[in-house]
């Protein structure tokens, strides 16, 4: 059987196309099925313990798009997305933005709270617990961020690092979202 | 067979972008080589090498990494009784900068790398197998996300003997004197 080669070129083309989608969508994407089910759905709440001790709820800031970030101290790629994280909530905090970081991290909270004020952190962090990553999915790797609209809702979440190009467009799309009307 | 050629190096380029650039896909489980039982003479000392793999694609923090606030590759062993462990050896790490902190130099390892453990079995100790038991705690990252720490249990053997002079002492021949 002879195969023409230019159906061999476009197969082979189509194929790598579409691994590279894959690429985006795994990002996008999560090995963790659990998170999957979350898209679209009411992000669920929590109840935390912030770094000066109070007790931070997610539901406190519905009304607000939310960019909930898991991270620790020990990941490198979250450290890069910080700063980012620190423009971000200057710039569009004012149109309701509320950026939220998730320490999963087993450090003493005072280790957490001294990283975080030499990341000039300007947004609240609360200590994760296991039960709160299972709630997510499971969140397996970090950093591992999640894009809440006003209404409270899942939009997008993202695993590991991507560009602060790419952040922001989320982070447009979760302010863009409407407050439902009841 | 020049387009069959070109198609293999397109969907192998396409492969290997995937594999380096999806995080998360595998799970970085860093693998003990199997040990072989060391014999070690009692009252002496005796090295252990355990050889360990990272998997492709993934780094874990060296035993010395640069940053404080990151998780070092360390050997916890809880050796039995009698059997001292008295120096963990770790190799030095590989600096390295990663997309994520161009800028910046991790010591890490990847790929393979021994830990060489120092044992001593007292010289009371009965000569015969025994097993040390411990975890490697390590800390896996690839080039875009970090993954929580973890342990890897690890065990080796080893084979207490009776120190040559010990044998010797027992091979010592009988006085030719007769005792009358």
């Amino acid at each position: 059987m002879k195969r023409d080669p230019v159906i061999l070129i476009v197969v082979a083309m189509v194929v790598s196309i579409m691994l590279v989608f894959g690429i985006q969508k795994a990002r996008h994407g999560s090995p963790n099925a659990g998170s999957a089910k979350l898209l679209n759905q009411p992000a669920p709440d929590f109840s935390l313990a912030s770094l000066d001790g109070k007790t931070l709820k997610l539901s406190d800031y519905r009304g607000k798009a939310v960019l909930l970030n898991f991270w620790a101290t020990w990941c490198e790629p979250c450290k890069v997305e910080m700063p980012w994280f620190v423009d971000l909530q200057k710039k569009y905090g004012p149109q309701g933005l509320q950026v939220l970081g998730v320490a999963m991290d087993d450090a003493p909270v005072k280790d957490i709270a001294d990283f975080a004020q030499k990341m000039n952190v300007n947004y609240p962090i609360v200590i994760g617990k296991e039960e709160v990553g299972t709630q997510y999915g499971g969140v397996q790797y970090l950093p591992s961020t999640f894009y809440i609209s006003r209404d409270g809702k899942i939009i997008d979440r993202v695993f590991g690092l991507v560009s602060r190009s790419e952040i922001e467009v989320n982070v447009q799309k979760a302010l863009g979202t409407q407050v439902a009307t009841k | 067979m020049k387009i069959g050629l070109l198609v293999a190096a397109v969907l192998g380029a396409a492969l290997g972008v995937l594999a380096q650039e999806s995080p998360g896909n595998q799970r970085p489980s860093v693998i003990m080589q199997p040990t072989e039982i060391i014999p070690i003479s009692r009252g002496h000392s005796g090295t252990v090498e355990l050889m360990f793999r990272v998997p492709s694609g993934f780094h874990i923090n060296s035993n010395l990494p640069h940053q404080e606030y990151l998780k070092k590759t360390e050997l916890k062993l809880d050796a039995p009784t009698d059997i001292l462990v008295r120096k963990v050896r770790y190799p030095d790490g590989e600096d390295r900068s990663f997309p994520f902190a161009p800028d910046e130099k991790i010591n890490v390892y990847s790929g393979d790398f021994t830990i060489t453990v120092e044992v001593r079995p007292l010289k009371t100790v009965l000569p015969t197998k025994y097993a040390v038991h411990g975890y490697l705690n390590y800390q896996a990252c690839d080039n875009a996300a970090c993954y929580p720490p973890r342990k890897l249990p690890v065990t080796f053997e080893v084979r207490v003997t009776k120190s040559a002079s010990e044998n010797k002492h027992r091979n010592t021949p009988q006085s030719p004197h007769v005792h009358g």
